[in-house]
């Protein structure tokens, strides 16, 4: 369990942010969006791009997306032990100003691909399970879709993990839940694999 | 269900080699025909356990990909809202002005007695209060992490909150916004279906609430215990069942001329555009039945379900609101400041479309009709939050009237309250 090192980390880093919020000086300002998001590389990496186990990159991610999981988290119907504390107090105007910045990131490119086979039949089971009608055919994702393409790998079989387990629901009305409802855990790994290493 | 795919795929095929085509035209329409998502939405194992896109199974392929739009997830920055009510149209001497922006996901409203207005919201699970301090208004985010509260009422000095299969008091509200404690369930006897599970709150003058029960999908035989509006009473957690064979109903008013309840109703999807319409309805007595889902609109039996029965068996709508224009809260006027002849008046917030090609509703309409529901009139009140064939600046979907007589206007997808007033000058 990596766990315990990384979020006394990031409470530690969650009680900094809470102090900032309550400034108002912590006003949306085009300018100062920069300075924000680094609070956000310490997990989510450098130029959104993340270099932690469990933690998805950020770069690239449609606008719409980021604002909503931020507002899923203030909200409390997206549970994460490390997001809710930070985002709890964040402005309207933080969450666009932040979903803008790293929308306009460049993506992480998928690593080099050393197991073909098993991205085959990812590529089979995200036909079958129809995901490019809303993430699209390149899996950039649109709007309050997420881009699946160059995520990384672990990350996308936890997040599938948590639909089918139902502690993740989506948006309010999206249908990743029954999606993920019946995947066995090889399509799981097999569809991780595949859209990790989408160039 | 599988015989009959298989058969008119061979009728496809056979079809298609008699005008000609290629095979490989035939099994390409074949892969379209299988994209189309299909659900038996008429079996008891469909509605055990509802799937989470229940609102997609019943479309044709001229209806494929049409899908609940997505607002902005933060609402409307206060620059956008001053932008968006100088486009909506009223009739003369009427204003609408921003109450109060940054109240995300909006739906029913209700007074407290101290003057704080409560505001209910949809998926994001929170209830607002929202202050006036001197016309600046400050909004407080009081209860979160709630299943759907988009019911709201306020009674003897608590707050009643209706989360899908619980209604929920906090009693002296008012006094403890810092802290609203975890509230008392009063009545819980109501399925956990998420699906045309989010409610709304209307009281009677006995301090009864009807509350509305939809079916846990688009249109099929439902459950018995859905598919009807409810009077419950909030003190014993006593309920009668009031009506039968409603959809989707998400608003309601007493008369306060005869003291029977009117409601909205949204009317089943995938027909096609203009079919069927939604409807505003009355109940005259305890076990009127409306039709759902043998008959829509009054004169429209299901192609499917209507299983040899008439219209003629059922209550019809007082008025046909139109198709796909989503008519939700609903305020009898009783104010004194608009002009006299909207007087008990109905007012219907239209949330508007999500799978009409070109949307509609997204308005607010004015309903002149007399306690008997005999020859009602509608127009148009308000409109303009409309953006192209399939956009919007704002969705509509409560109204609750001021002490001043003003109307306030709530909105999920701008995440605002507006206020519409009325001055002779």
């Amino acid at each position: 369990m990596h766990r315990q090192p990384v979020s006394r980390a990031l409470s530690a880093l969650a009680f900094s942010i809470a102090a900032l919020v309550s400034l108002p000086a912590f006003v949306a300002h085009a300018a100062d969006v920069k300075e924000k998001a680094a609070v956000c590389a310490a997990c989510h990496g450098d130029k959104g791009i993340s270099q932690t186990e469990n933690i998805p990159s950020l770069a690239g991610q449609p606008d719409q997306f980021l604002q909503w999981q931020l507002v899923f988290f203030r909200a409390g119907s997206r549970k994460n032990e490390q997001m809710q504390p930070i985002a709890e107090e964040i402005a309207n105007e933080d969450i666009r100003s932040l979903g803008a910045y790293f929308s306009q990131l460049t993506p992480p490119k998928g690593p080099e691909d050393k197991d073909p086979d098993l991205s085959k039949k990812g590529k089979e089971a995200a036909s079958g399970r129809r995901c490019a009608s809303c993430h699209t055919d390149s899996y950039a994702g649109t709007k309050a879709v997420a881009r699946l393409a160059g995520q990384r790998e672990e990350y996308l079989v936890k997040a599938l993990h948590d639909y089918k387990a139902g502690q993740r629901v989506g948006g309010g009305v999206a249908a990743m839940a029954d999606i993920a409802y019946s995947l066995s855990e090889e399509e799981i790994t097999a569809l991780a694999h595949y859209l990790a290493h989408l160039q | 269900m599988k015989s009959i795919f298989h058969r008119s795929i061979f009728a496809f095929a056979a079809v298609a080699l008699l005008a000609g085509t290629s095979v490989v035209n035939a099994q390409q329409q074949q892969d379209k025909n299988r994209a189309l998502k299909k659900y038996e939405s008429g079996t008891k194992e469909f509605w055990t356990h509802p799937p989470d896109d229940w609102f997609l199974g019943d479309e044709t392929e001229a209806q494929k990909g049409l899908a609940p739009p997505s607002g902005p997830p933060t609402g409307a920055s206060e620059a956008e809202l001053a932008n968006i009510v100088k486009k909506i149209k009223l009739p003369a001497g009427f204003k609408i002005e921003v109450w109060a922006p940054g109240v995300l996901a909006a739906r029913q409203m209700a007074w407290g007695d101290k003057g704080t207005l409560f505001v209910g919201s949809f998926g994001l699970g929170n209830v607002y209060a929202i202050k006036d301090n001197g016309g600046k208004r400050e909004v407080k985010t009081v209860l979160k992490g709630l299943n759907m509260p988009t019911g709201l009422a306020f009674k003897d000095g608590a707050l009643y909150v209706i989360a899908v299969d619980k209604l929920i008091r906090y009693d002296n509200a008012e006094a403890n916004l810092d802290n609203l404690g975890q509230g008392k369930v009063v009545y819980d006897d109501m399925p956990s279906y998420a699906a045309h599970g989010w409610k709304y709150i209307a009281t009677d003058k006995d301090g009864w609430f009807f509350l509305p029960f939809g079916p846990p999908f688009n249109v099929g035989i439902p459950p018995t215990s859905v598919s009807q509006i409810r009077r419950v009473d909030p003190k014993t957690g006593n309920a009668e069942v009031w009506a039968l064979g409603v959809r989707n109903s998400v608003g309601g008013d007493v008369d306060p001329r005869s003291g029977k309840y009117w409601f909205t109703e949204n009317a089943r999807d995938w027909v096609s555009d203009d079919l069927p319409s939604d409807k505003l309805n009355m109940i005259s007595k305890i076990g009127e039945h409306f039709g759902y889902p043998y008959c829509h609109q009054g004169d429209l039996p299901d192609p499917k379900f209507a299983m040899g029965h008439k219209c003629s068996e059922f209550t019809p709508p007082v008025l046909n609101l139109g198709a796909h224009v989503a008519p939700l809260g609903m305020k009898f006027y009783t104010g004194d400041q608009f002009p006299a002849e909207y007087k008990n008046n109905i007012l219907i917030a239209e949330h508007g479309s999500w799978n009409r090609h070109k949307y509609q509703g997204a308005r607010i309409v004015r309903v002149i009709v007399g306690p008997d529901g005999k020859n009602p009139k509608q127009e148009v009140f308000a409109s303009g939050w409309l953006e192209g064939d399939q956009g919007y600046l704002g969705r509509p979907d409560d109204i609750i009237l001021a002490k001043d007589g003003s109307i306030l206007v709530a909105d999920d997808w701008a995440g605002a309250i507006y206020r519409i007033s009325y001055s002779k000058k």
